[in-house]
């Protein structure tokens, strides 16, 4: 098979994956309990609106029931969500009206860059200990990496970011470790949000100041923040390298807490990896040679021990993704987790079907990418 | 005879093997532990497993503080204690305790004499339900009337003979000027509350107490119940189904796979905790967990009829099986008896009670028989599911299943491809091939449905739904999510053995000599294919508590001052600087926990590695 017939066919395969979400979701959102159309009327659901043309009152319940005609047969709504879906209407929010695409827009890139900056904290923490783990099997070191590996893995991530947020995050009289460094107050690092409080408005749910033309990526859109808007700002924050390095400050913790936790996993599948290449003939080759054991270890045994690390590479990002609900729900970061919660304890059906769907899709793609790239480096794979 | 004898050296050759095999799985055993015993990390996760479920197991020992059981709900209540709120570990207030007394003689609840009593204690049974426990009053602090005034601490004393017994004193209740009440604040002691292993003269709130004034400690040692309960139910419910469907998928391959496989994908595809929120969303609402009526009558018929379908038809139709085999009835069918219709019935022949032919099998087959097909739905399935009781009920109910497992019976293959009624029968089961999953599903369910379908609209019955579940509770709904997140995964592995061991040769022998795909599954790819199964259940029930918490934590889980470890650390959450004590030891019970059965699942995976088989 050739590179690009894998590609398309791992494209097509993505399609019934894909129809299968959406089904999934629509199945969810009729399940769910509550009528959204009386979410949206509130208490104002007996009112009348207008009359129908026998001169039959029509309440507000009523006529929001006819805006979202919930009132047709499922076929044709599900026909309507999945046409809605690629015509990039993903329904609204009950309670304020705002668009999902928005609400997700805004919120998507908040966790994509935890995310990432866990994963860039979880792999070389975890390749570099599992290396080290390998070349000393079964040495002390071995041991208690190993026991910490699977300590990070069984670590209930939620408790984990707290005991971060209460020795890192507060100060040396309540019980946290460390002084102030980066001028917060309490601990070393900031304990909440994903800002400073002086300039964020948390008071309409999610605020970050420069959304319209910003990518939604806080650290990229905080260095190009122009000088307008950095001037409303506190006197602490009016250049744009002391803004990056406040919203740089605010991800220390909740993506060490992401990063650790998984790379504890990283840490077992490097060294087993890494056991099973030292075994092999062309490193005994190496080792005949005389080559260093460093020179054998990372040339050598370590370009082909991490192969089979990069495959679970998408499977990290969705790991990271789940993750970010629960750090975030602690960190009080108002990423994709933060709504999907919201959007269940509010019941509103329309931002769940929007995570859900945004979720997978991030995770397909990432696999997909991941599976192509391993593609690449691997012809074998292809023969398959 | 030669039958007798056969069967009476089959016994004993089966008796034979099967104390070989246990032995053998003994000698296997210990081998393991062996292995097993050689890993450090191994032992410390058994010894943490164990020490979790014994404290688990003996929860109501081991805590100080006992929930309320109420006996209409499943889920543990804690009484509000506002005397110790938020104490930090080892505080001595802990043994602080106020009691309300009457003052007033014409109440109804006065009396002279009051004992000291706690709010909370759990009975020796669940239906002892909740009973307070006596406590032995050290000290009097202070006398409190309802406005928070102080009151002379001489009005009350203790009795000298019984230090838990409050003596009121005649001025108290007889001066009209006091109030109808009073409150009393105590140090008291405990010997429920004290443990020889609990440091001396710190008996209660080792681990502190919380925003309701719960003691931590008891709620953590209750909260390892509720996390091994949700754990081990979910594990097992998820491994079951995965296995199913698993080895369905895995065994058939073609369609049924891809449509599986593609379901899976599609499980796959939406991070697992946001599939589990979606569907605790999604069951909300829902209160207790029913079933409709024809679901329920046919969802046992379904399972008579997959397990007994074998089974019934040798005992019944062959007449146990044993006398007349299939050769020799096949003879007989085609040479001697051709002409008489009855007597190529072998059933009619051996069924005499003169030619006492009752081995096991057979008298199994007539128990099952008059079991299922008479008794139960005539008398006891109205019982079971609450529906009418009326005659006309019982009687289409009976007519129908019995029509019905004759017609399963009789859709055996191995029956209907011998009769000779034109080829009539022999083509129509042919359709009911065991060997093709699809015509045999297709057409068998269809009967099934259809009689159901029918036996549900002649019964007449009003209820249209059987309760499973009454008290469909938050926790309940939690495990519910975490099975639906969770079967795809053992799906996938299982498929996976499946494909591996269903190419080796004891499973082409199993179906060159006939067996039907449920016994080469059940017998033979299963048992070979358990290995990595075992090993993924026991990781899996750590994996569950930790998503389980993590439900709890984001308010989707247990029900508020539920004994939850995530829960509580949720709770902690608004002072978790002010008193870390309250979010560090359930965390610590988590991880732990946790931990203790990902070290056992490791210990484990290294025993059954085939590497480490010497």
């Amino acid at each position: 098979m050739k590179l690009h017939e894998f590609v398309v066919r791992r494209l097509l395969l993505l399609i019934p994956v894909m129809i299968g979400v959406a089904v999934f979701t629509f199945a969810v959102a009729q399940i769910i309990p509550g009528d959204p159309a009386a979410l949206q009327c509130g208490d104002k659901c007996g009112l009348i609106v207008g009359y129908d043309d026998d001169g039959n009152p029509i309440t507000a319940h009523q006529a929001n029931r006819e805006r979202l005609r919930l009132d047709d047969p499922v076929s044709i709504q599900f026909e309507r969500y999945i046409t809605d879906l690629i015509n990039g209407d993903w329904g609204e929010s009950q309670k304020n009206g705002r668009p999902v695409l928005d609400i997700i827009k805004t919120s998507a890139p908040v966790t994509l860059e935890m995310a990432f900056f866990s994963l860039m904290i979880a792999y070389p923490l975890g390749i570099f200990l599992g290396i080290i783990s390998a070349v000393r099997q079964d040495r002390m070191f071995d041991h208690v990496s190993r026991f910490f590996a699977i300590a990070f893995v069984s670590l209930p991530i939620f408790w984990f970011a707290m005991l971060l947020q209460l020795y890192f995050a507060t100060g040396p009289e309540v019980g946290g470790i460390c002084d102030p460094i980066f001028g917060t107050e309490g601990g070393c690092f900031p304990i909440f949000d994903r800002h400073d409080q002086s300039y964020t408005y948390p008071v309409e749910g999610y605020h970050w100041f420069y959304p319209e033309a910003g990518t939604g990526f806080h650290l990229v859109d905080s260095w190009f923040v122009t000088d307008a808007k950095l001037a409303e700002l506190p006197s602490e924050f009016d250049t744009n390298r002391e803004l990056f390095m406040d919203t740089l400050t605010h991800l220390v913790l909740p993506c060490s807490a992401l990063g650790i936790a998984s790379s504890g996993s990283l840490l077992r599948y490097m060294r087993a990896s890494l056991l099973e290449v030292l075994h092999e003939d062309y490193v005994r080759t190496a080792r005949a040679k005389g080559l260093s054991e460093f020179r054998v270890v990372v040339v050598h045994a370590c370009r082909n021990a991490m192969v089979p690390i990069v495959t679970i590479l998408g499977f990290s990002i969705g790991g990271a993704i789940g993750g970010a609900v629960l750090t975030e729900s602690v960190f009080g970061i108002h990423g994709m987790g933060t709504v999907a919660v919201l959007g269940i304890l509010q019941l509103e059906y329309q931002i769940v079907m929007g995570v859900t769907l945004l979720t997978s899709v991030i995770f397909l793609l990432s696999n997909l990418i991941v599976d192509i790239a391993y593609a690449i480096v691997d012809p074998r794979v292809r023969l398959e | 005879m030669r039958d007798w004898e056969g069967g009476r050296n089959d016994r004993e050759e089966s008796r034979k093997r099967l104390l070989e095999s246990l032995s053998m799985s003994i000698g296997n055993l210990g081998r393991g532990w062996k292995i097993y015993r050689r890993s450090l990390l191994a032992m410390l996760g058994l010894l943490m497993v164990l020490s979790v479920s014994m404290v688990a197991i003996f929860a109501d020992e081991i805590a100080v503080q006992h929930p309320y059981r109420n006996l209409t709900d499943t889920e543990d209540k804690w009484t509000l204690n506002p005397d110790s709120q938020e104490l930090p570990p080892f505080s001595e207030e802990c043994s602080l305790r106020s009691q309300k007394i009457s003052t007033d003689p014409r109440a109804a609840s006065f009396s002279e004499t009051v004992v000291a009593e706690s709010g909370d204690k759990v009975g020796a049974s669940i239906a002892d339900g909740y009973y307070t426990d006596v406590l032995v009053v050290t000290e009097i602090i202070k006398i409190e009337d309802p406005k928070g005034y102080d009151q002379d601490i001489s009005l009350i004393t203790v009795d000298p003979n019984n230090s838990s017994i409050f003596v009121l004193s005649p001025e108290l209740y007889g001066n009209s000027s006091h109030y109808p009440e009073v409150w009393i604040y105590y140090l008291f002691e405990n010997s429920e509350m004290s443990h020889w292993w609990m440091p001396e003269g710190y008996d209660t709130c080792i681990f502190g107490t919380n925003k309701e004034g719960h003691d931590v400690f008891s709620k953590v040692v209750y909260g390892a119940r509720v996390s091994l309960t949700i754990g081990i139910t979910v594990a097992t419910l998820t491994v079951t189904i995965g296995t199913i469907v698993g080895s369905i998928s895995g065994y058939y391959g073609g369609r049924v796979d891809e449509v599986i496989m593609r379901i899976c994908d599609v499980f796959f595809a939406i991070p697992g905790l946001i599939l589990a929120m979606a569907f605790v969303a999604a069951m909300r609402s829902v209160s207790s967990l029913t079933l409709p009526v024809w679901l329920g009558v046919l969802l046992p018929v379904l399972m008579l009829a997959y397990f007994l379908n074998s089974h019934l038809s040798k005992t019944v139709l062959y007449g146990g099986g044993r006398v007349i085999n299939q050769e020799t009835w096949m003879q007989t069918d085609s040479t001697s008896l051709d002409n008489d219709f009855w007597s190529r019935w072998a059933f009619w022949r051996n069924f005499s009670i003169f030619k006492v032919n009752l081995n096991r099998s057979f008298m199994v087959g007539l128990l099952a028989f008059f079991f299922f097909v008479g008794w139960l739905p005539a008398v006891a399935w109205p019982d079971f599911f609450g529906i009418s009781h009326s005659r006309g009920w019982r009687l289409t109910s009976s007519f129908v299943v019995i029509v019905l497992l004759s017609v399963i019976v009789l859709a055996d293959r191995r029956f209907i491809q011998k009769d000779t009624l034109d080829g009539a029968l022999g083509r129509l089961g042919s359709s009911f091939d065991w060997t093709n999953p699809w015509r045999y599903l297709n057409f068998r369910t269809v009967v099934v449905f259809l009689s159901m379908a029918i036996l549900f609209k002649l019964s007449g019955n009003e209820g249209s739904e059987i309760i499973l579940i009454k008290d469909f509770d938050k926790l309940w709904q939690v495990q519910f999510a975490l099975i639906f997140t969770g079967w795809p995964g053992y799906a996938r592995l299982i498929r996976g053995q499946v494909l591996y061991v269903k190419e080796m040769a004891f499973v082409e022998a199993a179906k060159s000599v006939g067996a039907p795909p449920s016994r080469i599954m059940f017998r033979h790819i299963l048992p070979n294919a358990w290995a990595p199964l075992l090993v993924a259940f026991t990781l899996d029930i750590g994996g569950t508590i930790l998503s389980a918490s993590g439900l709890s934590f984001l308010g989707l889980g247990a029900a508020p001052y539920t004994a939850e470890w995530g829960l509580m650390i949720s709770e902690s959450r608004v002072a978790f600087q002010r008193a870390p004590h309250m979010m560090l030891y359930p965390g610590l019970a988590i991880a732990v926990t946790v931990l203790g059965f990902n070290l056992l699942g490791d210990g484990i995976r290294d025993v059954v590695d085939p590497k480490n088989r010497r």
